[in-house]
Parts: C-alpha cells; sequence; structure tokens
C-alpha cells in the first residue's frame, strides 16, 4: 500500500510540471483567443483611409484580433455612441470631442489604460511622453471619480484650437492690405468685414468672416471670457458669471447676424468649406490647423499658393489677452466589454497613435506629444508657429458631465438674438436660468 | 336531424375560419406587441423614475416628479405651441389641397396616371433626403428665393427661409406639405372612383349643376375618406420630426420649430434624462389617442353607404 502511494506521489510530483506548463499554455491560448474590436470614428476620408491601413497591420501582426471599423458623420455619432452605451452594445473603441465625452467618461463608461501593458512603467511615464496637462481632463487625478488615483481613461487623436484662416486675395481687392490691415480686435473683424462685405440687396455673396456656428463652447466662450464672464464659476456653484460679459458678447453677435448689420449667419453655407473653394466668398473663418490638410486635398492651387494665411484668434478691446480654448478628440476604451478585450483595444489605439508624424503629415491632426511638437514636421507645416503660440494663451474648453447640454443652451441663447429679435439681456437672463438649473441638478 | 348536423358542420368551417384568423393576425400582433405595446408600457413605467440613459446606476422611483417638471416647464409649452401649429398649419391645407387635386385629376381623365405618378413621387423619398434637398433650396442663395424675387419683380430680397422664427415654421410646413400632398391625393382618387357612376348620372338627368353634385354628392360620400385622411395627416403631422432635426442641425433657430418629438429626442440623447423624456411621449401619445377617438366617432356618426 505504502509502495503504491509512494508511487502515486511520485508520478504526480513528476507530472505537476507538466500540469503547470499545461495551464501556461492554456493561459497563453487564452490570451490568444479570438478578439473582435469594433471602432467608431467621425468622418475624415484622409484618416480614415490611413487608420485602416493601420488595422490591417495590426491584423497581420495579431492574427487573433479582427477590427471593425466604422465611419459615421460628425453630427451624429455622439448620440449613436450614447443610444448604443444604452442599449449596452457601444463599440469597443471610439473617439469624441472633449466636451462630448466627458459626461460618458464621468458615467464610468470608459476603461482606464493598463500602462504596462502598453509598455510604460507607470502612468507618470505615459503623462510625460505628452505636453504638460495634455492628460488632465481624463485623468482621476485624487481618485475621486472611480477610486483609482492617478489612472487614465483617455488618449488623444488631436489637440485642436482655432486660429483665423485670411485669403490675401479677397483682403486686397477690398482694398486692404493683408499684413497690415488682419484684424486683432472683434471690433477689427467687424469693421473689416463691413469693407469685404459684397451683398444682392439683403443676400449676401461674400462675406468678410464668419463663426463656426454650433461648437459654441470651443470657439465663442473664449469670446465672454475675455469680457470677464465664465460658464460656471470656480467653486461650480454659480452658473454663467458675470452677465455684463454675455451681454456683450451677445450683443455682438446680433450686430452681426441678419437683423443687425447684416456680415453672415449660421444659415450661410459652413464658413471653412467656403473658403477652401477660394471662389470670392468669405475671406476669414475659424478652423484648426487640421484645416490644411484638408484645404490641400480639396483645392491644392489655392493651398500651394501664397493666397492664404493664418492669423491669431482675435481678443476684444480692452478684454482679457484669451485665444481659442483648446479641445481634444480622445480615442477611449469601452468598459463594458471584458478585460482582455480593453487591453487588446488599448494596445491598437497605442498603435494607431504612436504614428504621430502621419497623423500630422497626411490629416495635420496634432496629437499633443512632445515628440510631435518638437519634431520638423510641426515645424515645416504653414503657420503652425501661430496655433502654438496661441496655445500659450489659451485655455482647456469647458467640460463637465453636462458639457454638452451647456453648449446647446448657449446656442439656443446666440440664434434667439440673431435671428428671433430677442434682447440680449434677456436671452442671458434665460440662458443663467436654464443652466443654473444643471449646475445645481448636478452638484 | 339534418338541420343540427348542417349547424355542427357550418360551426366547425367557422371554427376553423376562426383559427385561421388567428394565425394570420398573431404575427401582426406579435410584431405590435415588441416594437410598439413593449415601448409604450416602457415609456409609461420610465416616466416615474429618475434615469440617466448613459448612466449604470439603477433608475429611482420619483412618482410624479417628472410630470410636474415637463408640465412646469416653458421649453415643453413652447414645444405644444410649435407641434399644434404646425399640426394646424399643414394638417388642414393639406386634406383641402389633396381633395382638390384629386378632383382635378379625375376630372381630367387624361394622364390621369402620369398626374398620380408625378404627385406621389416626393412620398417615395425619406423625410431626411426631402428635408436635405429643401435645406438647398431654402439657403440666402437658394432658388426659393430667386423664385420669389422672380414673381416679385424685385431683387435680392432674402426672405429668411430659414433664419427668421417665423419663415422657418412655414419652412418646415412647405416642406411636409410637398412631401405628403401626393399620398393623401392618391387616397382621394381612390375614395372618388368609387363612388358609382349611376348616382352623377341620375343627378344630371334630375337637372344638378357640377357644383351641386359635388356639395351633394362627392363631398358626402367621401366622408369615409376624408375621415382616413384626416386622421393619418393629423397623426402624421403630431409625429413630425425629421424636417425640424435637420434645420436645426443647419442653423435654423430651435425654439420656433422645436416640436414635442424634437425635445423628446433632445431630452434623452442630449441630456440623457430617460424619465423626462418618456413623460412627454406618453402625453403626446394620450393627445393622439384622444384626437383619434374623437374623429373616429365624428365620421362613423353618419356612416356613407351606397
Amino acid at each position: 500500500m505504502k509502495k503504491l502511494l509512494g508511487l502515486v506521489l511520485a508520478v504526480a510530483a513528476l507530472s505537476a510540471p507538466l500540469f503547470a506548463n499545461g495551464s501556461q499554455d492554456s493561459a497563453a491560448s487564452a490570451e490568444k483567443k479570438p478578439v473582435t474590436l469594433t471602432l467608431w470614428t467621425h468622418e475624415d476620408p484622409n484618416r480614415q483611409k490611413m487608420e485602416e491601413q493601420f488595422a490591417a497591420e495590426y491584423m497581420a501582426q495579431n492574427p487573433h484580433v479582427t477590427i471593425k471599423y466604422s465611419v459615421f458623420p460628425s453630427t451624429k455619432i455622439q448620440d449613436l455612441i450614447s443610444s448604443a452605451y444604452a442599449a449596452k452594445n457601444a463599440p469597443s473603441i471610439w473617439n469624441l470631442e472633449l466636451q462630448k465625452a466627458y459626461p460618458l467618461y464621468t458615467a464610468g463608461l470608459v476603461a482606464p489604460i493598463p500602462v504596462q501593458a502598453l509598455g510604460f512603467k507607470n502612468e507618470q511615464a505615459l503623462i510625460d511622453t505628452y505636453l504638460p496637462g495634455m492628460l488632465d481632463p481624463v485623468t482621476d487625478k485624487d481618485g475621486k471619480l472611480f477610486g483609482k488615483k492617478g489612472k487614465i481613461y483617455g488618449l488623444p487623436l488631436e489637440m485642436v484650437n482655432f486660429c483665423i484662416y485670411l485669403n490675401k486675395k479677397i483682403f486686397r481687392d477690398a482694398g486692404l492690405d493683408p499684413d497690415k490691415d488682419y484684424p486683432k480686435t472683434w471690433e477689427d473683424v467687424m469693421a473689416v468685414s463691413e469693407k469685404i462685405v459684397k451683398r444682392n440687396g439683403d443676400i449676401i455673396t461674400r462675406r468678410g468672416f464668419d463663426f463656426r456656428y454650433g461648437d459654441y463652447l470651443i470657439s465663442w466662450v473664449p469670446m465672454v471670457e475675455q469680457l470677464g464672464g465664465k460658464v460656471v464659476s470656480d467653486d461650480g456653484k454659480e452658473a454663467i458669471v458675470n452677465t455684463q460679459a454675455w451681454i456683450k458678447a451677445l450683443q455682438f453677435m446680433q450686430d452681426w447676424g441678419p437683423n443687425g448689420k447684416n456680415l453672415g449667419g449660421p444659415t450661410y453655407p459652413v464658413a471653412r468649406k467656403v473658403f477652401d473653394n477660394n471662389k470670392d466668398e468669405i475671406a476669414m473663418h475659424l478652423s484648426g490647423l487640421y484645416q490644411e490638410a484638408r484645404m490641400k486635398t480639396s483645392n491644392p492651387d489655392f493651398y500651394n499658393s501664397k493666397d492664404w494665411m493664418v492669423i491669431p484668434y482675435p481678443v476684444f478691446k480692452g478684454g482679457k489677452d484669451i485665444a481659442n480654448t483648446y479641445y481634444f478628440q480622445y480615442y477611449m476604451v469601452n468598459s463594458q466589454i471584458p478585460e482582455n478585450e480593453q487591453v487588446e483595444a488599448w494596445k491598437f489605439v497605442a498603435y494607431m497613435l504612436s504614428h504621430g508624424d502621419m497623423y500630422l503629415e497626411k490629416v495635420a491632426l496634432t496629437q499633443p506629444t512632445k515628440k510631435v511638437f518638437e519634431g520638423e514636421v510641426f515645424k515645416s507645416m504653414p503657420y503652425s508657429n501661430v496655433f502654438y503660440n496661441d496655445l500659450k494663451r489659451a485655455h482647456v474648453v469647458y467640460h463637465s458631465s453636462f458639457s454638452w447640454r451647456v453648449n446647446e443652451l448657449i446656442k439656443e441663447a446666440i440664434e434667439n438674438v440673431m435671428m428671433n429679435k430677442v434682447a440680449p439681456a434677456d436671452a442671458v437672463a434665460k440662458l443663467k436660468k436654464d443652466v443654473q438649473a444643471l449646475v445645481d441638478e448636478n452638484r | 336531424m339534418n338541420t343540427e348536423r348542417k349547424g355542427k358542420k357550418r360551426r366547425g368551417v367557422e371554427q376553423v375560419q376562426a383559427r385561421w384568423g388567428w394565425y394570420f393576425v398573431i404575427p401582426a400582433i406579435v410584431f405590435f406587441s415588441i416594437f410598439s405595446f413593449y415601448p409604450i408600457i416602457n415609456a409609461f413605467t420610465l416616466s416615474f423614475f429618475k434615469k440617466n440613459m448613459i448612466s449604470p446606476i439603477p433608475p429611482r422611483f420619483i412618482g410624479l416628479e417628472n410630470y410636474i417638471y415637463v408640465l412646469q416647464s416653458s421649453d415643453f409649452w413652447n414645444s405644444v405651441r410649435a407641434t399644434l401649429t404646425f399640426t394646424l398649419g399643414t394638417f388642414i391645407p393639406l386634406v383641402i389641397a389633396s381633395l382638390v387635386i384629386a378632383l382635378l385629376i379625375t376630372l381630367q381623365g387624361r394622364n390621369f396616371r402620369l398626374w398620380q405618378l408625378l404627385y406621389y413621387s416626393p412620398a417615395v423619398l425619406s423625410s431626411a433626403v426631402a428635408a436635405l434637398i429643401w435645406m438647398l433650396i431654402f439657403t440666402p442663395t437658394g432658388i426659393a428665393n430667386q423664385f420669389v424675387n422672380t414673381l416679385r419683380n424685385t431683387s435680392g430680397m432674402d426672405m429668411r427661409w430659414l433664419s427668421s422664427g417665423e419663415m422657418v415654421q412655414i419652412s418646415t410646413m412647405i416642406v411636409y406639405f410637398w412631401k405628403y400632398i401626393g399620398y393623401f391625393t392618391v387616397l382621394y382618387i381612390t375614395g372618388i372612383t368609387k363612388i358609382p357612376a349611376v348616382i352623377y348620372e341620375a343627378a344630371t338627368i334630375d337637372g344638378a349643376s357640377r357644383s351641386q353634385a359635388f356639395f351633394k354628392i362627392t363631398l358626402p360620400l367621401l366622408k369615409p375618406t376624408t375621415a382616413l385622411v384626416s386622421i393619418v395627416a393629423m397623426l402624421q403631422c403630431l409625429k413630425t420630426f425629421s424636417t425640424q432635426f435637420l434645420f436645426t442641425q443647419s442653423g435654423a433657430p430651435k425654439a420656433p420649430i422645436n416640436v414635442i418629438t424634437l425635445n423628446i429626442y433632445n431630452t434623452a440623447l442630449k441630456d440623457y434624462n430617460v424619465g423626462r423624456a418618456s413623460v412627454m411621449s406618453i402625453l403626446l401619445f394620450v393627445t393622439m389617442l384622444i384626437l383619434t377617438i374623437i374623429q373616429l366617432k365624428v365620421s362613423r356618426s353618419d356612416d356613407v353607404t351606397y
């Protein structure tokens, strides 16, 4: 009996490593079990081509991974992602602007980055590869949000700040010298536009400048801030701080619109698209560095000409020196998918974003990494220094768990003063009441 | 004995027919249960809860709070105003114009099918495509302004189809009218052609004029068609969404055309407040139900028989 027991123990002892190896093998095969990742992003034909190529390369290197890349109109993707989350069927990877992504992030729907799996020693090592503060909006610094101190939840596909693109030919045609007469203040923007504008009766056929209607938190709120206003006070209790600043900024919009000096408006064709056509339709518009790639694709002759330039974001006379806010398109990973898929998804995102120079060169998307900003490609891009210098006097766009709703309320206020003849003071009173209700509800 | 057997046989046939009737109806019942009844019941339940659409936190029962909030909200009452304005401004002209066009087409006789096809063609377009087409027409440099300027012999007059609070409401009505006029015209044509010719012949022999024939024969005998057209048109108008959604996405002011369905969409997908969105859905549903019942009762009070 003793012999038999001894034999069993010996066999067991000898075969243990075999089983251990077996379990290691099975763990390895579990790691390599097929993974399907879905990626939803907004339309950008040049980027799509490049990222689909990255996906193909990644799948070739990792045969167990299948990546389904889908593109949606930028006006619809936010609603689609929210609905997909509600149905617990959200994509593995997606990207949105910070102010649109933030509510999803604060709702705990985004997975933290497994930094070690991406080859970093810790979170700080990853942060150090970016310009200062670039990952702050998606870092749970003190662990108050999710109890995971220092974890990072997004990687920026791009960081954007808007400056003004200017058509020199139209300036000259209006008797202006673009190098001297370009607008430095918002008052100049209006005055210059009055000189450039052409109309057939009431209908504008050539605009001097026009706004980016819709993206108000990014492109219009800085005007309010220059006048001393704020969306929400620093202690997070008061909404629409300094109503006089808001009234003045809204008065500017009313004067700008069809019921004022009739210099432009939200129902005219989108300014940045007609600018690229270079058909004497608009002299100035607001956009990011990425617009250069779009211009290069849609109208290479104009892009290669010396007929355009980029100027800094204007400031109200006597106002604070604040440039256009910067915002991010963050790639994020769905926290509702299994953990092994989350890791694989982050690995793929990191793989795509490791091509920072390609993103810049081919689609003019600026990843806010030190490598990209210090690289030759960035420095060689036309007017990249204008964008870079404006960045120094800018801050990140307002973001909160209800930031997109705030944007919609500001949109309503601007539409009311520009098109419905509502007095700016009345529009601000309603805006303050509505945003305050949101602040109180979410505190 | 024989009669008893015959009666049993008839009952047996009726039972078999009834059973087959159920087989045919069941798919429709299942379909409606999943896609209509369940969402209605679900929305009704959710209307009593505080529920963030994207949050994993379970919904919290809050009783009538959502109803109180919505009924006290000026935005909701603005949506009621926008919906009623749109419905009245679209549904009444639609019913009258489709009847008139149907009469003209049937009276014309020649190219009957061609006219039907021409009027009906916009109905096959999706609402989104129709709105996109009209958005281009309504831009300041678009055809709509050119057309008005030509008619009025003016130059450069901007009707502000999309940028004025009043005009944008009319613009949405025009899109809807254009899209659905053909559909309702076809319904009226069907109704008119079903009226037996002998009635008109008898009236002609009795010396009735054309207008008398229309008011004393056509119009009364078209009552079921008119009821159908008005109910369908009214419900369609109350549910309008795509045109207003696309117009507001393209720069048109939201407040004047913020119809209830658009408010529901934004409350759910922008505010993530499913409870309040459900309240508005239920209120709209109840309104539509009541209006349909009233119209059905009115139309049944004097049924038409030939």
